[in-house]
């Protein structure tokens, strides 16, 4: 897309918000319009030669910078943004779609009333670009309740199994949401365990949301669990062959090593032994544990384990 | 006279108009922009309404009569974003999922959709909610999101335009990369991982590609507002990109039924969506009904999930997931000591 045209669907924007919210900070504005302040600066200078024909002095935009605060005194008509134009529609829907089904009929609606308020000759082709964005994730129904509890501000309890071990319950501060490689995980505070945790969402039970309310930490960013990427010093030698090469070689980039035979090596942590096996296992036969021989015992057992010996 | 100030320009002229505004007069309001031959003002004049109607700006012409003069005039109540009316709860679902796109850095149209944020939010004030919705798309190497979300943005514009693409491709089935010429219909994100569906025509049909394995993209330039290609009208992205390992794909679908037990019996619907379950053995025991396109993939998610995931049916299904333990179990065999046949 052009220069023109990102700087004019900004600057349409820009009057109309200024004029909505008289002496906004040029910070502020800046921060909405996702640009720096030099930048916008410089649009407001532009702003300036805005009008209209035959241009006498009231004609012109009159926007200005006073105290580090930004008016409009002339909007010259641009009183409100623009509607939403087919391509800006169609993607505010597909993302929308991130979240279904968890945000249940909320989505629905606010995408039925959206698609009301745009031009009925943008319609059509709102409709044609929906079709070729889908992002429909396998979002899990917990994402409705749990969204809504990080936003009220309101502890959760639930049941969660840790492998290997039966359900237990759980109360929980919900801080944040996060999903990593088609997984989605909660990140808040466990009144149970008295620490930070991260729970995935497909191995909690009967979720309710509570009355109890609690103030999130500023920052309560959760890191992604990365398992082959642990800070532990005691790592596995994995080996795979030609055939999977290509695949592992798109994942480690260049952590993965070259073999003579086609193949590659990669080092990855020994922490946990049970992801260890399960990710060696998901490759069906054509990875290999090269060492130590405990991670190798653990793979052989689990594969033996698979055909019932 | 900038372009960007001069269509402004026309936008205030033509809001504040009550008669339609004829091509002469225009002439004589911008005679520096439009003078010159009669051609080259027109072509200017016809690029810049081009630009006019992609910001949504509703411009017609009007042919006069007895009452009114020709010219273009602009449709007021169409221009301005009336307000949606949305409730708390359905702005805090468009905000959530659209800000977590954006924020991913890897979201196709991150222009239009952070356009789109911000109309949305113009009539809400400052009670617009802080999402905590954060997700991660599309890359399979960290540092990768910027090569991934440059490409999905020319991806987003020649669907949306109907332009064709070159392409050069890594395929993990080949060696190298392959050039393509592709005609792109869709893009579909599965499981964090985005795909663009569209006719190959190196292949001669439809194909499925990974962005993230696209190296260098260009879409054709030549006439831009002319689209190239038209999408099948039964088209649907949804039949040709899969959720599941076990959904590509490469034979006849078949039924396949898996028999969950453990701690894997409560989470059949998780695990397998979409599956046709049936709890057996009071509770303790799961019956997990799918169809199958891709025998070897279900087997090696299978063989993952351990033990408690056994293959009922059908016999190929069943040795399929013997083999692959058996070879595992082989190649690791000497950590063990014994060996096993399939």
């Amino acid at each position: 897309m052009s220069n023109v045209h990102e700087r004019l669907r900004r600057l349409l924007f820009l009057v109309p918000y200024v004029s909505k919210h008289p002496g906004v900070t040029v910070e502020s504005l800046a921060r909405a319009l996702n640009i720096s302040r030099e930048d916008l600066l410089e649009e407001l200078d532009l702003l300036t030669c805005v009008g209209r024909p035959p241009f006498n002095p009231d004609d012109y935009i009159d926007i200005y910078v006073d105290n580090d605060r930004v008016y409009v005194d002339l909007d010259q008509r641009l009183f409100a943004p623009p509607r939403l134009t087919a391509g800006e529609a169609a993607a505010l829907a597909a993302s929308a779609e991130l979240l279904r089904p968890a945000s249940g009929d909320a989505l629905q609606s606010a995408l039925q009333k959206l698609e009301h308020v745009l031009p009925p000759q943008v319609r059509e082709r709102y409709r044609e670009m929906y079709r070729k964005i889908d992002a429909s994730t396998e979002a899990p129904q917990a994402l409705g309740p749990l969204t809504r509890a990080i936003l009220e501000r309101r502890e959760v309890m639930f049941g969660y199994a840790s492998p290997g071990r039966a359900a237990e319950p759980r109360r929980v501060r919900p801080y944040e949401l996060l999903s990593h490689r088609g997984q989605w995980y909660l990140q808040g505070f466990c009144h149970t365990r008295q620490d930070a945790r991260l729970f995935r969402l497909d191995r909690m039970e009967d979720l309710t949301v509570t009355e109890t309310p609690f103030l999130p930490p500023p920052d309560a960013r959760a890191d992604v669990p990365n398992p082959a990427r642990s800070s532990s010093e005691a790592s596995v030698r994995v080996r795979f062959s030609p055939v999977a090469a290509p695949y592992v070689k798109e994942r480690f980039g260049q952590d993965a090593r070259p073999l003579a035979d086609g193949g590659v090596e990669v080092l990855v942590a020994g922490d946990s032994e049970r992801w260890l096996t399960q990710w060696v296992l998901s490759f069906g036969g054509e990875a290999e544990v090269m060492e130590p021989v405990s991670a190798r015992a653990a793979v052989a057992r689990a594969a033996r384990a698979s055909i019932g010996l | 006279m900038d372009r960007t100030e001069r269509i402004l320009d026309l936008v205030a002229l033509l809001l504040d108009a009550r008669e339609p505004i004829s091509w002469a007069e225009l002439r004589e309001h911008f005679p520096a922009d439009y003078g010159g031959s009669d051609d080259a003002a027109e072509r200017k004049f016809e690029r810049d309404k081009a630009e006019l109607v992609e910001l949504g700006f509703p411009l017609t012409y009007v042919q006069g009569d007895d009452e009114r003069r020709d010219g273009y005039i602009v449709d007021r109540d169409a221009y301005y974003l009336p307000e949606a009316d949305l409730t708390k709860e359905e702005l805090a679902v468009l905000y959530a999922a659209g800000s977590a796109a954006l924020a991913s850095g890897v979201f196709p149209g991150r222009d239009d959709l952070a356009h789109a944020l911000r109309k949305i939010g113009f009539f809400a004030g400052e009670s617009l909610p802080t999402p905590r919705v954060r997700m991660e798309l599309g890359a399979t190497q960290a540092g990768q999101e910027k090569e991934v979300s440059a490409r999905l943005e020319q991806l987003w514009e020649a669907c949306a335009a109907r332009k064709w693409v070159e392409m050069s491709y890594a395929s993990p089935k080949h060696p190298g990369t392959t050039q393509r010429k592709v005609d792109p219909y869709g893009l579909a994100l599965r499981r964090g991982v985005w795909t663009l569906v569209g006719y190959c025509h190196l292949r001669g049909g439809l194909r499925t590609f990974h962005v993230h394995r696209v190296r260098e993209l260009k879409a054709n330039t030549a006439r831009p507002r002319t689209p190239d290609f038209q999408v099948p009208e039964d088209f649907s992205l949804d039949n040709h990109v899969a959720y599941f390992p076990w959904q590509h794909r490469f034979h006849e679908p078949v039924e396949v039924v898996l028999r969950l037990s453990g701690a894997l019996a409560s989470r059949a619907s998780g695990l397998f969506p979409g599956a046709v379950l049936e709890t057996v053995a009071e509770g303790g025991v799961t019956l997990a009904r799918l169809r199958v396109s891709f025998l070897d993939g279900l087997a090696r998610f299978c063989l993952s999930l351990g033990a408690d995931c056994v293959v009922e049916g059908p016999e190929s299904a069943r040795s399929r997931l013997r083999e692959m333990a058996a070879r595992v179990a082989n190649r690791h065999a000497d950590a063990l000591e014994d060996k096993v046949s399939a």
